[in-house]
C-alpha cells in the first residue's frame, strides 16, 4: 500500500539487531519513510527552481537534505549516471545495488590528467532588432508552430503575424512552402528576362542578379524544376536551351547558396543539353550551331563535378559511365558522340581518355570513315574528329617521355597511329606531326 | 456494516429541511430496542453538566423560541456537544425513561423521547450513523456527494461553487489522514485530485505523500490548510442553495461537509445582483466560461480584501494610501546637477531637434503626476551625495534624453524592441544566474560551484590594486568566497557614460567612478557577500538569515539592500551594517523573489508553494501594505513599473500577472509562455512594455495597457470601497475571454496560447532566458546559457 516497500523496514531492524518487529509498525514506519522521502524530494525541487534548471540532480537532494538537518548523502555527487548491479538473494527477489568502480590505484596515479573542461565564455549577438528577429545562425529558424500559438481574433497583433509569415501570402495550391509574394514576382521576372531574346541588357542584368543576390536559397528548387522543365519540352529551341545554362551556371556561381542538394536535379539537364540527339532546329539554326551548346554544357559539367564531385562519391563516376555509353553507341548522331568525348575528357580528364576513349577509336573509326565519305555529315564528322584530337592533345600533359625517341618517321609513323588511332584520326595526328602528341599516344601502345 | 437496510425511522429524517428532523411527527415506538447496557447510565445521568445541558436543551427545544434551530444547530455545531448528544441517545433505553420520568424531569424525558427517534439501532445495538456506516470513506462519499451535486447544478451557480471544491478535497483528505484511515484517503487522493491537477499542483504534490495523522501534523502545507481558514466568496443565492442542500443531505455526509464549512472555510457572501447585473453575474458567467481556472483576488488562505494588507477578520475594505512618487532629490545634488548640466549644455550642444539637457531635467522633475506624494527622505537616510552621484544623475538625464523612445502599443502595431543576447557556452548547466550592470560594462554569473565570475563586456582588463607585479590580466575575474550555490548578484547602481559624450572632456574626473563599485552576492550557506570590485575581493560577510538565501537586490539608490530566504522572512540591510535592519515576516513558505519600488521606500516579495502571494512592505515601517493573491505557481520573478504604479510577477506556470499598487488590484493576466519558470521581468524606460524571458528559451514582449473593463474598476477601486467581491473584477476582461474562445479552438492549447498583448516572441537557440534588462536608452539585454 505505500511504495516503499514495508519488507526494507524489517530488513533494517534487523540489521541493527531489532529481530521481530509488529507489522503494524512496520507498516507505519514504511508510510513514514515514504513521506519524508518526499519531504526531501519536495525541498531538492526548490532548490532545482533556484539553480534556474528543468532536471533535478544529486546536488539538489545533498541541499535538501541539509536544509531538513539531515547528513547528506556523500559519494553521489558524480556527474556520470549511477550503475546497478543486481543480485539475487534468492529465487525471483533481485537486490539492486550501486556498483562501485575497483580502480587501481597504481594506474590512476600514472594515469595522464583528465582534459580540463573548456572555459565559460559568452558571446553576444542580436536576437531581434527593433522588434523582427535576423535570420542569422545564433537565431533559430522561424518556427513554424508559432503561427498557430500567435493570438487569432481581433486582438491578434500584425506583427506577430508578419512574423509567422501569415500576412499577404497568397499560397499556390500545389506548393507546399510559402513563398512571400516579392519572391515570386522576382522569380517570375528571371524567367521571362533569361528568355528575351532581344534585349540583351536585361538578359545580362538578370544573370547578374542571380549570380550575386543572396536570399534566393528558397527559390533554387523552383529554378531547377524550371530548367529541367525547359530543357525537356524545348529541345528544339537552342537558345532556350543555352539560356537554361546560363542560368544554372549563374546559380552555381551565386556564393550564398547552398546548391549541393540540388545537383541531383541539375545533371540530367546539363547532360541532356550535352549528348542530346537532337537538339536544336538544323534548318532554322544551322547544323553547326548545337556544337556551341554542348561546349559550353561540358565546361558546366567539368563545373560541376570539379565542385561537388568531392562531396559526392558516384557523381563522376555516374556521369562518366552515361557519356561512355552513348560515346559507344554508333547509332546515336555524331552530334551526341561529339558531347560524349568532351564529357568524358572533362569528367574523366587524361585517365580517362587514355582508358575509355583511346581503346575504342580503332573500332569508331569505322564509323568515323561512313561519316566522312557522307557529304550531309561530313561536317558534323569533322567536328568530331576535332574533337577526339583535343582529347588526345591532353594526353601529353601526363606523357612520360616528350621525345619521340625510338619512334618510326615518315610513313611509318602513319601506319603505327592509323593502327592505333583509325584511319581518319590516326591521319590528323600524323598530319599534325607534333611530337609530343604522337609520344602520348603511341607511349600506351608501348606499355601494352 | 453500510450495506444494512435503512431503519423507517431513519428515512423520515431526510425530508423538506422546513420539515426537518427535529419537528417531524414521530414514527412510532423505535422497534427493536432490545435490553443494552446500562452500567454507565446512572453515572452519565447523575452527572450534573449533563443533566444541566440536557434539561437546558429540551427546555429550549420544547419552547420552540427559535424557529431556524435547525439551522442554528447546523452552524454551530461545536461538536463537543453533538458528540455527548449522539452517545446519549445511542445508550438510551426504556429505563432511562423510566428513570426520568420517576425522578420527574418530564420535559427532559420527552425530549429525549423525541430524540432518541434518530438514534437507530442495527441488529447488534450499534449505532448507525453516517460516519460509522461508512468507516474511512465517511469524508470520500461526502466530497462525492457535493461534487456530484455541483457538477449537476444550474450553470449559474457552477463557476463559483466548484471554486469550493478545492478546499473541500484538502480537508476531507486531511480528515481521512487524521482519522487514521490511510488507505481510504490514499484511494480518495487518487480518485478525486485530477481536477485540480493544473491549478494545485505543487500542493497535490506536498500533499499526496502525507498518510500518516503525524504528517498532517508536521506538513507545512497541511498546516496551512488547518490553522487558517480558506476564504472564498459566494453569492449569496448559491450560499443559500448549498446550505439547503446540506441540510437535506445531512445524513449522508452533508453533515460532515457543514462541519469543515464552519471550521475551515471562511466563506463571504455577496449580492452579486447588487453588484450591478451585467457585472455581477454576467461577467461571472463569461469569464469563468472556457477560461482556465484562477483563484479569485480574495480567495484563499491569507483570507483578506483584494490587495489589502490587513488580515483581520473585521478589517474593511479599504486600503491605506502609499507614496508612489519619485524620492525626491537632496536639494545640494540638486543644485550640483543643474549646473552640471548647464555646463554640459555649453559646451556640448544638444544636436538639432533634441531637447537641452537642462529642459529634460526640468521637465522630469515637474512632470511627474501630482496625485502622488513623494516618500519622504527624513523616513529613509542616505548618506550625503557626492561627486559619483552628480555625475551618475548627470548620465541618467542624459541617456533619459537620447533614449530609444517606446510609446506603446498603438493600432495594434507593437513597438519594435532590439534584443542583444548574450548567450553563455561550457556552463554544463551550473549556471544559476546571470547579471549585467546597470552601465553595461560588466557582466556576473553565479554558478552551483559556489563562486561568481565577473566579465567585462567590452573585453576591458579587470585590473586591482593588489596585482602581483606580473599579474597576467584578463577580462575576467572569479570571486571566491561562498560555500554553496550562489542565488543572485546584485551590482550596486551605476550610469554608463559613453565614448561619445566624454570626448574632448578630459578633465571629467567622476567618469570612471561612475561605474558599479559593489556587487552583492547570496548563496545556499545562508549568508550574503558584498564584494568590492575594485579590488576584487569579499568586504563584508553579512549572516542573519537561517536558511538558503534565494535572492538579494540593492536599492535603486544604493545603501540598501533586501534579501528573501527559505526562512520565511525578507530582511531589510544597508551596507555598512552586518545585522538587518528590518525583518520583514509575513510569508507562510520561501520568500523566492525579491524587487524595490523604484523610489526605494517599498520592497515587493513573492512567495513560493503554499502561500503564492505577492506582498509588499513599507521600508521605513517593515509592515506589509499590500498582499497580491492570484498566482496558481511559484512566483519566479519581479518587476515593478519604473512610473511607481504596476508591478509585474510571474510565476513558474508561465503566466505574468500584473497588478495596480494604489487600488491594490489585478490588472491583468498574460500568458504565452510555456511552464517552467519565468526567470526575469523589466520594463522599459516609459513603463509601456514588459519583457520577459524564461525557461522555454524565448524572450517576450508584452504590451501592459490595461483593458478598458479593467479601468473602471480601477476608479471603482480608488474611491476606497473596494468591492469584496474578487470574481467580479477579475482583470482579464472581454479580451481574456475572447483569448479563451480562441484557447477552446485550439483544443487543449490554452497553456501555450498567448494572450492578444503579447506583441513579440523572439526564440533563442536552445538557451534559457536567465536575465532581461532594459538600459535606461531601451535596449533589452538579454543573458541566457546554451544548453545543447
Amino acid at each position: 500500500m505505500s511504495v516503499w516497500n514495508p519488507e526494507n523496514v524489517v530488513d533494517v531492524a534487523e540489521s541493527i539487531g531489532i529481530a521481530s518487529l509488529n507489522r503494524d509498525v512496520v507498516e507505519h514506519l514504511a508510510r513514514d519513510v515514504e513521506y519524508r522521502m518526499s519531504q526531501v524530494l519536495n525541498e531538492a525541487l526548490k532548490f532545482m527552481r533556484h539553480g534556474k534548471r528543468t532536471t533535478l540532480n544529486t546536488q539538489d537532494i545533498s541541499q535538501a537534505l541539509r536544509l531538513l538537518d539531515v547528513e547528506p548523502l556523500y559519494g553521489y555527487e558524480s556527474t556520470r549516471p549511477l550503475r546497478f548491479g543486481e543480485a539475487s538473494i534468492g529465487p525471483g527477489q533481485p537486490l539492486f545495488y550501486v556498483e562501485d568502480e575497483e580502480v587501481d590505484f597504481e594506474k590512476l596515479i600514472n594515469a595522464p590528467l583528465p582534459k580540463v573542461p573548456r572555459e565559460m565564455s559568452f558571446t553576444a549577438h542580436w536576437l531581434a532588432v527593433e522588434g523582427v528577429q535576423p535570420s542569422i545562425p545564433q537565431n533559430p529558424l522561424a518556427d513554424p508552430r508559432s503561427a498557430e500559438l500567435a493570438a487569432k481574433g481581433s486582438g491578434a497583433n500584425s506583427t506577430l503575424a508578419a512574423v509567422s509569415g501569415n500576412d499577404n501570402v497568397s499560397v499556390k495550391p500545389l506548393v507546399k512552402h510559402v513563398l512571400s509574394k516579392e519572391l515570386q514576382l522576382y522569380f517570375e521576372r528571371i524567367c521571362s528576362a533569361i528568355l528575351d531574346e532581344n534585349n540583351d541588357e536585361y538578359r545580362s542584368a538578370a544573370f547578374a542578379s542571380l549570380r550575386t543576390d543572396t536570399g534566393l536559397h528558397q527559390l533554387v528548387p523552383y529554378f531547377v524544376q524550371y530548367v529541367a522543365d525547359k530543357v525537356t519540352h524545348s529541345l528544339k529551341n537552342i537558345f532556350y536551351l543555352t539560356q537554361c545554362m546560363q542560368l544554372i551556371a549563374a546559380l552555381l556561381d551565386n556564393q550564398s547558396l547552398y546548391i549541393a542538394s540540388y545537383i541531383p536535379g541539375v545533371v540530367p539537364s546539363v547532360l541532356t543539353c550535352l549528348i542530346g540527339k537532337h537538339l536544336g532546329n538544323a534548318a532554322h539554326d544551322g547544323a553547326a550551331t548545337h556544337f556551341a551548346l554542348r561546349d559550353y554544357s561540358a565546361s558546366l559539367l567539368s563545373k560541376i563535378a570539379r565542385q561537388y564531385g568531392p562531396s559526392s562519391s558516384t557523381l563522376k563516376p555516374r556521369i562518366a559511365r552515361s557519356c561512355l555509353k552513348h560515346f559507344l553507341d554508333s547509332h546515336k548522331p555524331f552530334g551526341t558522340h561529339y558531347g560524349a568525348i568532351l564529357g568524358l575528357t572533362t569528367i574523366a580528364g587524361v585517365q580517362g581518355v587514355r582508358a575509355l576513349i583511346l581503346p575504342n577509336l580503332k573500332a569508331y573509326d569505322v564509323h568515323l570513315q561512313e561519316g566522312m565519305k557522307d557529304d550531309g555529315k561530313k561536317e558534323q564528322a569533322e567536328f568530331v574528329v576535332r574533337a577526339i584530337v583535343d582529347a588526345l592533345e591532353t594526353l601529353k600533359e601526363d606523357s612520360v617521355g616528350a621525345m619521340a625517341n625510338g619512334h618510326p618517321e615518315g610513313e611509318a609513323l602513319r601506319e603505327r597511329l592509323v593502327e592505333v588511332l583509325g584511319e581518319v584520326v590516326g591521319g590528323r595526328v600524323a598530319e599534325r606531326g607534333d611530337v609530343g602528341l604522337v609520344g602520348a599516344v603511341l607511349e600506351k601502345d608501348m606499355v601494352v | 456494516m453500510a450495506v444494512q437496510p435503512l431503519p423507517p425511522s431513519r428515512t423520515a429524517s431526510v425530508g423538506p429541511p422546513s420539515a426537518g428532523g427535529m419537528n417531524a411527527p414521530p414514527a412510532g415506538t423505535p422497534g427493536g430496542q432490545g435490553p443494552n447496557s446500562q452500567q454507565n447510565l446512572n453515572q452519565i445521568i447523575d452527572h450534573p453538566v449533563h443533566r444541566e445541558t440536557l434539561a437546558t436543551r429540551g427546555d429550549c427545544l420544547d419552547s420552540r423560541q427559535y424557529p431556524q434551530t435547525s439551522t442554528l444547530l447546523c452552524f454551530s455545531h461545536t461538536s463537543r456537544f453533538d458528540h455527548i448528544m449522539a452517545h446519549l441517545i445511542a445508550n438510551v433505553n426504556p429505563q432511562v425513561l423510566e428513570y426520568l420520568s420517576k425522578k420527574g424531569y418530564s420535559r427532559t424525558e420527552a425530549m429525549l423521547r423525541k430524540e432518541s427517534r434518530h438514534a437507530t439501532f442495527d441488529a447488534n445495538q450499534e449505532p448507525l450513523d453516517f460516519a460509522d456506516r461508512t468507516k474511512g470513506r465517511q469524508w470520500h462519499e461526502s466530497y462525492i456527494l457535493v461534487k456530484g451535486w455541483i457538477d449537476d447544478i444550474l450553470d449559474i451557480y457552477k463557476p463559483e461553487l466548484s471554486r469550493l471544491l478545492w478546499p473541500l478535497f484538502v480537508q476531507c483528505f486531511l480528515q481521512t489522514v487524521t482519522d487514521c484511515f490511510t488507505i481510504e484517503a490514499k484511494r480518495f487522493f487518487e480518485e478525486c485530485q485530477k481536477p485540480f491537477g493544473e491549478e494545485h499542483s505543487d500542493d497535490l504534490r506536498a500533499l499526496s505523500s502525507i498518510n500518516e495523522p503525524e504528517h498532517v501534523q508536521e506538513n507545512d502545507i497541511a498546516q496551512l490548510y488547518r490553522t487558517n481558514k480558506y476564504r472564498l466568496t459566494l453569492s449569496k443565492m448559491g450560499f443559500a442553495t448549498l446550505i439547503e442542500f446540506l441540510e437535506v443531505k445531512e445524513a449522508e455526509g452533508g453533515k460532515g461537509i457543514n462541519y469543515l464549512l464552519n471550521n475551515h472555510i471562511d466563506i463571504h457572501t455577496v449580492d452579486r445582483a447588487a453588484i450591478g447585473g451585467a457585472r455581477g453575474l454576467q461577467r461571472l458567467m463569461e469569464e469563468k466560461h472556457g477560461e482556465e481556472q484562477a483563484p479569485a483576488e480574495d480567495e484563499g488562505i491569507p483570507g483578506h480584501h483584494p490587495g489589502s494588507a490587513n488580515l483581520s477578520a473585521d478589517a474593511t475594505g479599504a486600503l491605506n494610501r502609499l507614496a508612489l512618487g519619485p524620492m525626491p532629490m537632496e536639494a545640494d545634488l540638486m543644485e550640483d546637477v543643474k549646473a552640471e548640466l548647464g555646463h554640459e549644455d555649453i559646451t556640448n550642444p544638444p544636436p538639432p531637434g533634441r531637447s537641452t539637457l537642462t529642459d529634460t531635467f526640468e521637465q522630469r522633475i515637474k512632470s511627474e503626476p501630482v496625485e502622488d506624494t513623494a516618500p519622504s527622505r527624513e523616513a529613509i537616510p542616505y548618506p550625503p551625495s557626492t561627486a559619483r552621484d552628480v555625475a551618475m544623475e548627470v548620465q541618467k538625464v542624459k541617456e533619459n534624453r537620447d533614449r530609444f523612445r517606446i510609446e506603446g502599443k498603438t493600432g495594434g502595431v507593437g513597438p519594435g524592441v532590439s534584443v542583444t543576447m548574450f548567450t553563455f557556452h561550457n556552463t554544463f548547466d551550473s549556471v544559476n544566474c546571470i547579471e549585467f550592470s546597470d552601465d553595461n560594462t560588466l557582466a556576473a554569473v553565479g554558478t552551483a560551484e559556489s563562486f561568481i565570475r565577473v566579465w567585462s563586456l567590452d573585453n576591458r582588463a579587470l585590473t586591482s590594486p593588489h596585482d602581483p607585479p606580473g599579474f597576467q590580466q584578463s577580462s575576467s575575474r572569479r570571486l571566491i568566497g561562498h560555500s554553496g550555490p550562489v542565488y543572485a548578484l546584485s551590482f550596486s547602481p551605476s550610469a554608463a557614460v559613453s565614448e561619445a559624450a566624454t570626448n574632448g572632456h578630459t578633465d571629467r574626473t567622476t567618469t570612471s567612478e561612475s561605474q558599479p563599485r559593489y556587487m552583492l552576492s547570496c548563496s545556499a550557506d545562508t549568508t550574503i557577500r558584498l564584494w568590492s570590485l575594485d579590488t576584487w575581493t569579499n568586504l563584508v560577510v553579512y549572516r542573519s538569515h537561517n536558511s538558503p538565501v534565494w535572492d538579494v537586490r540593492f536599492c535603486p539608490h544604493g545603501h540598501y539592500f533586501v534579501s528573501a530566504s527559505a526562512d520565511r522572512t525578507a530582511r531589510l540591510w544597508s551596507t555598512p551594517q552586518i545585522a538587518p535592519l528590518r525583518l520583514l515576516v509575513g510569508h507562510d513558505s520561501d520568500v523566492e523573489t525579491i524587487a524595490w519600488h523604484p523610489n526605494g521606500a517599498y520592497v515587493v516579495t513573492g512567495a513560493g508553494v503554499g502561500d503564492r502571494t505577492v506582498r509588499m512592505w513599507s521600508v521605513a515601517s517593515g509592515g506589509q501594505v499590500r498582499i497580491f493573491t492570484g498566482h496558481t505557481g511559484n512566483i519566479t520573478a519581479l518587476a515593478c513599473a519604473p512610473d511607481g504604479h504596476i508591478i509585474a510577477s510571474a510565476d513558474d506556470k508561465g503566466v505574468i500577472v500584473l497588478w495596480d499598487i494604489r487600488t491594490g488590484r489585478l490588472v491583468k493576466r498574460m500568458r504565452g509562455h510555456g511552464a517552467g519558470g519565468v526567470w526575469s521581468l523589466d520594463w522599459s524606460v516609459e513603463s509601456t512594455v514588459l519583457v520577459s524571458g524564461g525557461a522555454d528559451n524565448s524572450v517576450r514582449v508584452w504590451d501592459v495597457q490595461p483593458n478598458k473593463e479593467t479601468k473602471e474598476n480601477k476608479v471603482n477601486g480608488e474611491t476606497g470601497g473596494v468591492k469584496v467581491d474578487g470574481v467580479t473584477v477579475h482583470g482579464t476582461g472581454a479580451a481574456a475571454a475572447a483569448a479563451a474562445a480562441a484557447a477552446k479552438t485550439a483544443k487543449g492549447k490554452s497553456r501555450e496560447q498567448a494572450t492578444p498583448d503579447m506583441i513579440s516572441d523572439f526564440k533563442t537557440k536552445k538557451s534559457p532566458v536567465y536575465k532581461v534588462k532594459f538600459t535606461q536608452m531601451n535596449l533589452v539585454v538579454a543573458g541566457g546559457t546554451y544548453l545543447p
